[in-house]
């Protein structure tokens, strides 16, 4: 499956191989997953596969759905430039290193391409209502992502301290693409509606999960602090504290005016001190133990789930 | 959804070093003070079981979250 997936990536992309430049522009945003694809890291937790995986959990077969993993692939690579446009945070980024009108252009590429790996999946014998109906899907969770980012981009510090809106706005901006995925790989297994609804909502506690994860390295590798980004454990810690830390909190999460700030890491530990880390630890584990309930109902309906299980372990 | 029980939980048992203490020698005692869902509860006791307390050099920490960062 990893050769027959690297290979549709590369047959999407080969039109652009007569211009050196683009071609590679277009591929780095590509080349982790490439390098797995290479390296079978497939294997231990094959992510980019969750279409096809839930394809074959359902009625037994998937190839026909490589080119939804190749699209959604596309469309993550393309969501990934865009977000380094509008954070400019990396110098390691498109932007960065080429400019943003060719890191603009790029994107805009792997949408069109992520376009076409879709309506590929009529060359594999999928019904064109079928086809017509994945490729509605995704348009579709693309626009929830797409609110998603501009409430993340454009609330104001203290609505963003409200547990509720931060768990919505994730849920848009992260958790949709999971949840596509997950809706897309039982639409090609066409399965009833119970069973899409049931995968959907494995999806979307599967990326819940996974941004909370993402958060709590945020704050143990400094990189949100830094950027004075909200996210999951600073809004516990701004919610349950007060006095002297919350102050402290507000200035370096909310740019309230204070004296001296301490280090970042200095702010990292007053996290970890505030039970912020465990909080967005357990909520973690939350999101994982629904999941798991998801798939426990589905293996009571008789749904063979292993494979998906290894996402929870 | 927020989780009102669920941060008062964790806000006792960082504020009260009794409570800590009596958390890590019977977690049961504590959480049957605070009305948490089912799934509330067996996701503190698996956070607990394997984390522990968190401090910010916890190596235990990056090895549970990082297999989780594989879609964002």
């Amino acid at each position: 499956m990893a050769i027959l997936l690297r290979s549709e990536i590369e047959t999407l992309l080969a039109p652009l191989s007569d211009n050196s430049g683009l071609y590679d522009l277009v591929k780095e945003p590509l080349s982790k997953v490439m390098q797995d694809l290479v390296a079978g890291a497939a294997r231990d937790r094959a992510w980019f596969f969750l279409p096809l995986i839930i394809c074959d959990v359902i009625c037994g077969r998937c190839e026909h759905a490589i080119p939804t993993c190749a699209g959604i692939e596309l469309l993550k690579a393309a969501a990934g430039v865009f977000d380094d446009i509008e954070d400019t945070d990396s110098a390691e980024s498109l932007p960065s290193k080429y400019g943003i009108p060719l890191a603009l252009n790029t994107a805009n590429i792997l949408l069109i391409l992520a376009e076409r790996a879709f309506t590929r999946l009529k060359k594999q014998g999928v019904d064109s209502d079928i086809v017509v109906n994945i490729i509605d899907t995704v348009n579709s969770y693309c626009v929830t992502a797409c609110i998603g980012q501009h409430l993340d981009l454009s609330l104001a510090s203290e609505e963003f301290t409200l547990e509720d809106v931060y768990l919505r706005v994730i849920a848009m901006k992260s958790a949709s693409t999971v949840e596509c995925a997950c809706y897309s790989g039982a639409l090609l297994a066409e399965a009833n509606q119970e069973l899409i609804k049931s995968f959907t909502i494995f999806g979307h506690n599967l990326g819940m999960a996974s941004q909370i994860a993402n958060d709590i390295k945020g704050i143990r590798h400094l990189s949100d602090i830094k950027k004075h980004k909200i996210t999951l454990p600073t809004i516990y810690a701004l919610a349950q504290t007060d006095g002297e830390t919350h102050r402290l909190l507000e200035a370096v999460f909310c740019k309230r005016p204070y004296g001296f700030l301490p280090t970042p890491d200095r702010i990292r530990d007053l996290l970890f001190s505030t039970g912020a880390i465990q909080y967005a630890t357990i909520k973690m584990e939350l999101y994982k133990q629904q999941a798991l309930n998801t798939l426990f109902e589905l293996e009571r309906a008789g749904v063979k789930v292993d494979q998906l299980k290894q996402f929870l372990q | 959804m927020k989780s009102q029980a669920l941060q008062e939980l964790v806000k006792k048992i960082f504020s009260d070093e009794k409570i800590k203490s009596q958390f890590m020698t019977n977690p049961d005692s504590i959480l049957s003070q605070f009305s948490l869902t089912e799934d509330e509860r067996k996701a503190v006791l698996k956070t607990h079981a394997r984390l522990g307390q968190m401090a910010s050099d916890s190596v235990l920490l990056d090895t549970a979250i990082e297999p989780n960062i594989w879609w964002t």
